[in-house]
């Protein structure tokens, strides 16, 4: 049995759903992100877990029992905020300590389990100080360490890191994983960014307008996309109208250019009309090594981007773009040439469903 | 055609630039002269008759006299109690309201906005044979007795002081994050009374402050309401006291200013530290 279960939850407000039917299972220990645009759903579903909105309909169970009438007091969930949320009136140590001692906890006990947290999160050296004398990072790190000082039952991150600088962001988030997966707390982290949630999570609910698009490791989210929001908004992609050529085998045409996928196309025929995606970085040259498709396609420009350099190809009529490793002995095409272009059949996603 | 290079520009902007600040800085510091004298000549001319009370000397005479006269302490301190209720009352209204507000229901705003501000449009003769009629008579009988004029006193003082508390209040709820302490306090266990004592209440100290002794400011000196209602406050006795002394008026003029600008002075000190606290100090 799963440790956190959203059964069924959904959020009204007014006339429209913020949540729509929303359905998961986290089991204990697990870290699972909520990832979307701004207004698709994810805080407030994060919200209805913390307690902070109760859900139109729906139930949500924390180890067997439900939860979703309960107080935000009652359910024993630590959450961190964007804003950090500290309480300015009180210094590092007591906003630690704050949620142990309205549980009553002995002082004793109260400051060692602060000195304790203070210590995973290496503020040894800030505990008297106030929020505002500390910078950006360190308050996030005090509201992290105030969140698990309660060792709360579900660990509630709510855009924890989007107010920092992108450094910090980066260190930061490995320092949460890391604290995370050390103490086995179970966490839902809520974010926008994508390359965030790819990097930290166990697995990933992708979500737009209200509904879940797609629930699966990072793995599976970024290399199996099963709708084309998904696929648009994890990482870049290439994305072209196809016609079946020969569903048996396949074979799809584009701009009457052959591609073969590795996609099932179970329920196609021949002639139908499907949307097909290939992720840059799928794409190489053929001059290095043949793969199961090679296309020809003129070279419109290149961009370097650092360590990957972005080529604009056409192939047919349809733009791509195709990404490859920035290294001395790259030898690029001339812009306006034709080069044969490769990618496996793999490589070539074929989307289930309406575009986004 | 000849072009002036960027640097040229500037350095013949520069002098224009610093002459208008310096005219800019003149007429600043002189609006500031004329207001400051508008409003401490009059200050120290009643200083100064205050201090002639002895014929030929300039002394203290008359405040001796006033803080000798045996109704002066009397009413000053049923003044005083009269304020501390009148704040604890207006405090255990607007505080909440106001939290709640900002907190659940902040298209409410304009609704307890408008409410809190009628004191400032009802006149205060009005508003007091307005009262005296209400609470004369049966079910509401308040006025039959000193003390509960006193009660009904004391309540419309807090009423008079809504539209100071509130916006006082309002600015400091405010000036924090309300929503996200609330909800940081809830996710750590604490109940709604931990949440405003511990969180809420110390973070509005500034604004509580400056209600309070805005409060305190206006009731000490309070003179139609108390005098309809038969009060024997400080505002009464100073009435009384215009009608039959000379320099003892002046004096009591001055103490008030004292007291009034003694609890400015504490809004400015308690709130220098907690200011940083809240917005932050980078």
């Amino acid at each position: 049995m799963a440790y956190l279960t959203l059964s069924n939850v959904s959020k009204q407000f007014a006339d429209s759903y913020a949540v729509h039917d929303f359905n998961l299972d986290v089991e204990k220990g697990e870290f699972v992100s909520f990832l979307g645009p701004s207004g698709c759903g994810k805080t407030t579903t994060l919200r209805m877990v913390a307690g902070f909105e109760t859900p139109t309909n729906g139930s949500i169970k924390l180890d067997g029992i439900d939860i979703t009438d309960k107080a935000p007091n009652q359910r024993n969930m630590g959450m961190i905020f964007q804003s950090y949320a500290l309480f300015p009136n009180m210094t590092v140590a007591q906003n630690i300590g704050f949620g142990l001692r309205v549980r009553n906890a002995s002082k004793s006990d109260s400051s060692d389990r602060v000195r304790e947290m203070v210590s995973l999160v290496n503020l040894e050296k800030h505990v008297d100080k106030y929020p505002f004398q500390l910078s950006g990072g360190q308050q996030q790190r005090v509201s992290l360490a105030r969140a698990l000082a309660i060792s709360p039952d579900v660990l509630l991150l709510d855009e924890p890191l989007s107010a920092l600088d992108a450094k910090i962001r980066i260190s930061l988030r490995a320092q949460i994983r890391e604290i995370q997966k050390r103490l086995g707390i179970t966490a839902i982290f809520v974010t926008h960014d994508q390359e965030e949630a790819l990097s930290i999570s166990d697995r990933i609910v992708v979500m737009y307008d209200g509904n879940v698009e797609q629930v699966g490791t990072p793995f599976e989210i970024y290399n199996f996309p099963k709708t084309p929001f998904v696929a648009n908004f994890v990482g870049s992609l290439n994305t072209a109208a196809a016609e079946v050529v020969d569903p048996a085998k396949s074979f799809l045409s584009m701009d009457g250019v052959q591609f073969v996928s590795a996609a099932k196309m179970d329920g196609l025929r021949k002639g139908d009309k499907v949307r097909i995606a290939i992720r840059p970085e799928r794409f190489s040259f053929a001059s290095e090594q043949k793969k199961a498709n090679v296309v020809d396609a003129q070279i419109e420009n290149i961009t370097f981007l650092g360590s990957v350099v972005r080529v604009h190809i056409l192939i047919g009529n349809t733009k791509f773009t195709m990404d490859t490793f920035n290294y001395p002995s790259l030898e690029l095409p001339r812009i306006g040439a034709t080069e044969q272009v490769t990618c496996s059949k793999e490589a070539v996603l074929i989307l289930d469903s309406a575009d986004k | 055609m000849t072009t002036s290079t960027p640097r040229v520009q500037a350095a013949v902007k520069a002098p224009t630039e610093q002459t208008q600040a310096t005219k800019n800085r003149l007429w600043s510091w002189l609006i500031f002269l004329v207001g400051a004298l508008y409003f401490l000549i009059p200050l120290a001319t009643t200083f100064y008759w205050s201090l002639r009370a002895e014929k030929g000397v300039l002394g203290f005479e008359a405040y001796r006299r006033l803080f000798a006269d045996s109704n002066f302490l009397p009413s000053f301190s049923e003044s005083i109690v009269n304020a501390i209720t009148a704040i604890i009352l207006c405090l255990l209204l607007i505080v909440p309201t106001a939290y709640w507000v900002t907190l659940r229901l902040p298209k409410l705003r304009p609704v307890v906005e408008f409410i809190t501000f009628l004191p400032f449009v009802i006149p205060a003769v009005v508003l007091v044979f307005g009262l005296i009629r209400l609470y004369s008579r049966p079910p509401l009988l308040l006025t039959a007795t000193y003390d509960s004029s006193r009660v009904l006193l004391v309540c419309v003082y807090a009423a008079l002081s809504f539209p100071y508390m509130f916006r006082s209040v309002d600015n400091g709820l405010r000036a924090m994050d309300v929503r996200a302490l609330t909800e940081a306090a809830q996710s750590l266990g604490a109940s709604w009374p931990t949440i405003l004592f511990r969180v809420i209440f110390p973070n509005l100290r500034v604004a509580l402050l400056s209600g309070a002794l805005l409060t305190f400011a206006i009731v000490i000196g309070e003179l139609t309401i108390a005098l309809y209602m038969a009060q024997h406050t400080l505002g009464p006795y100073m009435a009384n006291l215009t009608r039959s002394k000379v320099y003892e008026p002046a004096a009591m003029a001055i103490v008030a200013f004292a007291i009034t600008w003694a609890a400015l002075g504490i809004i400015q000190l308690v709130g220098r530290g907690q200011q940083a606290q809240i917005t932050g100090g980078h």
